[in-house]
């Protein structure tokens, strides 16, 4: 169903309002008093302890795998491989595999080959986590090592070493995206820019790592898994057909999650075999991921190579981009993983008109571990390449860079704009909303003081500091489908509760979900309760990804909430023997009819209700609604980001003096969230276009394995100053108008950083073409390139 | 707590010949002696033997700050520390400062400027403003930046929580040292 009439149309009612308030978080107290209620933090004494023993080779047949010392090790309860496991269907889900995509979908377990370090091979169960690793290190596996491939390009040769003999290529994903005329050529006085930009391996690192339990209950007849994860329902599914038991036979319940941002986006091997061996040994079993593994085992991000080619006319306006790019997907698909490179050719254009394009993308298997989104998907990378495509125009062009924006971004009256199909999170055609992009280009330009920059440059270089801005604006495809569920239930003592499809990561979801059930019913957000992640609870629900969590996951709950409205006063009507017309809802209660117009207040009608009852044979009524949106169109945010840098050039290191963000996500549910979601997002951006690097050795080892090695942004790497200005443009294509805001903040922080970087750096001749990382030592290495003449 | 049982709850340690030692510390106030394996790791011994499970094990190797507790009322990191090494101690984790009900005044400060979203590192950044209080250390000293650039956020950004460190060393400096215990 979809809803005709916009909820803001109508007029308000109620006794409190919470649309756009700065509620803070209930969620906190727990939070803050230590009991978190993390999957490790949950009690589990009689489980035993699970260690998985995984592949330390990037590309090898297996030949044998001995246990027999590993057996006789203490307190060992099991040593398990894949034939042991019983499994009726190993292969892990993948939702992006289009028509024509090769089917290289990863298995829970390795059987004759390993294919990256880190892939699971074994498991050891014992009494306690110290002796299932001193097991696990006593597990022989004797491995004929192959030639392995980590390089993507050389990986599309055709003589590589194939990591799936049997399909006889590497290269097993391919889309085009194509819009306006695909023949564009430059005209008298225009240019042609050709680049290859560069996008390193990246992880999200969320600070819980992964951690599976499983048990069996009723009996035996069922097994509740408990996992940190972003798709319950989906890992409920996924097990039913691995395992052979029915839907019911399974309960997955997801914990808090400790961050997600894309890693927890996925049906991990783990979330299988782990429930395997509980009913295989008849016994609670638990593994928690440690760090170490983590790098190797949870999924990475953002690999690819892009060849861009940009046909600009010479007053500056972009006539059309030709792109072919190559996606280092790993050695398997994650549940995703043909998503980013999906999203190039989907999202480049961003604000720009760009009237034509024709994107040519593909995936390549290499012996790397499964690539999977990382908060923004692929729209990072499509959001550098344009602004990085921009700036260099309109250096070459002797242009303003602001001015070039202006001469390319779409108009509002040009909106809503189709940008031509698409096979991007199931979009199926960019359609582009409401926004007003150019006001919020001036917006961040104003607020970024760019018109009073090149005094501040020259400030800068008196101090012999090197300053540089760099502008970035990007649309981004948030809220997507195609559908979400919720179900809502007044209970006794007369509050609501919520079951909510959308899983607590961070972002703040129960607050911003009880929020607007609260204003729905003009009702106290404290007589709001909410349940998220069990699915016996919600056995429906696509999942928490996509910036969807307030957008479409918020919508759906106030939608049940107003389905709800109506069951209460259909049972007052039926009570009182009225007609429901008869009855109104107002300040959070139920207005009655007749002359004395007497008022119940929502905390007494369970209660009237019981009493209209008394006395008749009638049944205590459920009251309860369930409301499925339909969700046929994403919706589109978007924002202007300007970075200053300043680099140092004795230390090549990068300070941020400055950030500014304009933003439009659409109605603000809670600006206080909304702030944090941006600022964090903003920071974790900067982190992956700084500091952080995945870094494979020549042979195909996994070198960075623990937070020493990869360097996380800390908290002198944040802006000095941040500065934020929201728009709040309703779009038609949300019940509520709302967008989605979770990823934006790093979408825009690439292209941002890498302009503020190349700006910094104009007098050099260097190329900032891709993510870097523009760590102290690429910033040294710039320096010592030739001045521009 | 704890006895002298060298058994985590549930989790037998077999028939292993674990070398164990008697074990005394001072944990949030009260006596604990237990005996443990000598390789067990102090965050091990406060989550799984003692069930404090506020502390979070998050790198494993002393980088990010989550495991972070007070070891005679200094931050310390608990997942590098054997649990034999504290002999003798005086530890206060999380739960040692939390108010028998709602927030403690840092816990307030950390609410009210939204400097927290999953939580999973909270604990640990509390616990170092917690060993702040104790110093003294000055809002507005280049000691607060060191002791924060112990912890990683992934979430938040890190603005909020510096400024609701900020606020909480102000709040607790104007009425001397003691934290919230």
């Amino acid at each position: 169903m979809t809803v005709d009439n916009p909820a803001d149309a109508r007029p308000s009612r109620g006794r409190r309002r919470y649309m756009g308030q700065a509620v803070l978080r209930a969620e906190d107290e727990q939070l803050l008093r230590g009991g978190g209620g993390f999957l490790p933090d949950i009690p589990a004494p009689d489980a035993a302890e699970i260690c998985i023993v995984r592949s330390t080779h990037p590309h090898a047949i297996v030949r044998a795998i001995r246990k027999e010392r590993a057996l006789a090790s203490p307190g060992v309860i099991a040593v398990l491989a894949a034939n042991d496991l019983d499994l009726l269907d190993d292969a892990l889900p993948c939702v992006d595999m289009i028509p024509g995509t090769l089917d290289v979908r990863q298995r829970a377990i390795a059987r004759d080959r390993v294919r990256y370090v880190g892939q699971t091979v074994a498991l050891v169960v014992a009494e306690n986590r110290y002796l299932a690793e001193d097991a696990a290190a006593l597990v022989e596996i004797d491995y004929k090592p192959l030639p392995p491939v980590t390089d993507h390009m050389s990986a599309a040769d055709r003589d590589a070493p194939l990591l799936y003999p049997e399909l006889g290529t590497n290269v097993v994903y391919e889309v085009r995206q194509r819009d306006g005329n695909a023949d564009f050529a430059a005209r008298d006085g225009g240019l042609v820019i050709r680049k290859r930009f560069e996008f390193h391996r990246q992880t999200a690192v969320p600070m819980e790592p992964r951690g599976v339990m499983a048990k069996l209950t009723d009996n035996g007849e069922r097994l509740h898994v408990e996992s940190p994860t972003q798709l319950p329902q989906m890992l409920r599914t996924v097990l039913a057909g691995a395992l052979g038991v029915r839907l019911d036979q399974i309960r997955v319940t997801a914990p808090r999650l400790g961050g997600g941002f894309g890693a927890k986006e996925m049906v991990y091997p783990e979330e299988i075999l782990v429930p395997a061996v509980a009913r295989k040994l008849q016994r609670p079993v638990r593994w928690l991921e440690d760090r170490r593994e983590h790098f190797a085992a949870t999924t990475h991000a953002r690999e690819e190579t892009i060849d861009a080619e940009a046909v600009v006319a010479e007053d500056g306006t972009f006539i059309g981009l030709r792109l072919k790019g190559w996606a280092n997907i790993g050695a398997a698909y994650g549940f995703v993983g043909n998503t980013p490179i999906t999203a190039m050719g989907a999202m480049v254009r961003g604000p720009y008109r760009v009237p034509n394009l024709d994107s040519h993308m593909f995936s390549v298997v290499t012996n790397k571990t499964p690539l999977n989104v990382l908060r923004g998907a692929g729209a990072p990378q499509a959001t550098l390449v344009m602004e990085r495509l921009l700036d260099e125009a309109a250096r070459l062009l002797k242009m303003d860079r602001a001015e070039i924006r202006r001469r390319n971004v779409i108009q509002p009256g040009e909106l809503p704009l189709d940008r031509g199909r698409t096979e991007f999170a199931g979009a199926y055609s960019v359609l582009y909303d409401e926004g007003d992009y150019p006001r919020c280009l001036e917006a961040g330009l104003r607020l970024a003081g760019y018109d009073c920059f090149e005094t501040e440059r020259n400030e800068a270089a008196k101090r012999g500091k090197l300053r540089g801005l760099g502008i970035s604006m990007y649309v981004e495809i948030t809220g997507v489908g195609p559908s979400e569920t919720a179900h809502i239930v007044l209970q006794r003592d007369g509050t609501v509760l919520l079951y909510s499809s959308i899983m607590p990561v961070g972002q703040g979801s129960e607050t911003t979900q009880r929020q607007l059930v609260a204003e729905e019913l003009g009702i106290a957000i404290e007589q709001v309760s909410i349940r998220q992640g069990d699915t016996d609870e919600v056995p429906d629900a696509v999942g928490t990804f996509a910036s969807r969590g307030a957008a479409v996951g918020g919508a759906v709950g106030r939608l049940a909430a107003r389905e709800l409205l109506k069951t209460i006063l259909g049972c007052f009507a039926a009570a009182v023997g009225c007609d429901a017309a008869a009855l109104r809802w107002e300040c959070g209660g139920v207005k009655l009819p007749g002359d004395a117009a007497e008022f119940v207040p929502l905390e007494e009608i369970p209660m009237r209700l019981a009493l209209f009852r008394q006395g008749t044979a009638a049944e205590p009524e459920k009251i309860e609604a369930k409301y499925r949106l339909e969700v046929p169109r994403p919706s589109y945010a978007y924002a202007t980001h300007i970075a200053v840098v300043e680099i140092d050039p004795h230390t090549g290191r990068i300070e941020i003096p400055r950030y500014t963000v304009a933003h439009d996500c659409g109605k603000i549910v809670n600006p206080l969230l909304v702030e944090g979601q941006i600022v964090g997002g903003v920071v974790q951006g900067i982190g992956e276009v700084l500091r952080e690097r995945l870094v494979y050795d020549s042979v195909g080892d996994l070198k960075t394995r623990t937070m020493m090695d990869y360097v996380l942004p800390g908290p002198f790497d944040a802006p000095v100053e941040f500065k934020l200005w929201h728009m709040e443009t309703p779009t038609s294509f949300n019940p509520f108008g709302m967008r989605g805001v979770g990823e934006g903040g790093t979408i825009g922080a690439h292209g941002a950083m890498a302009n503020a970087v190349a700006d910094a750096l104009r007098d050099y001749d260097v190329a900032v073409d891709g993510s870097g990382p523009f760590n102290p030592t690429w910033v040294m290495e710039a320096l010592q390139r030739p001045r521009r003449a | 707590m704890a006895g002298s049982d060298a058994r985590l709850p549930g989790k037998s340690w077999g028939d292993s010949s674990e070398s164990c030692t008697v074990l005394r510390v001072t944990v949030n106030g009260k006596d604990v002696k237990a005996s443990v394996p000598d390789r067990l790791l102090l965050s091990d011994f406060l989550r799984d033997v003692l069930g404090l499970t506020a502390l979070k094990v998050a790198c494993g190797e002393g980088v990010c700050g989550a495991c972070t507790i007070a070891i005679d009322g200094e931050a310390a990191r608990s997942c590098i520390l054997l649990a034999v090494q504290v002999e003798g101690s005086e530890i206060v984790t999380l739960e040692g400062t939390n108010a028998i009900h709602g927030l403690n005044q840092v816990q307030q400060l950390f609410q009210k400027h939204h400097a927290l979203q999953c939580g999973y590192c909270t604990p640990g950044w509390l616990m170092t403003v917690y060993s702040m209080v104790k110093r003294s250390v000055h809002p507005d000293s280049g000691e607060v930046g060191q002791y924060l650039s112990g912890h990683i956020c992934r979430c938040t950004g890190y603005r909020n929580i510096g400024e609701a460190v900020r606020q909480a060393l102000a709040a607790t400096n104007d009425r001397g040292a003691g934290g919230e215990e």
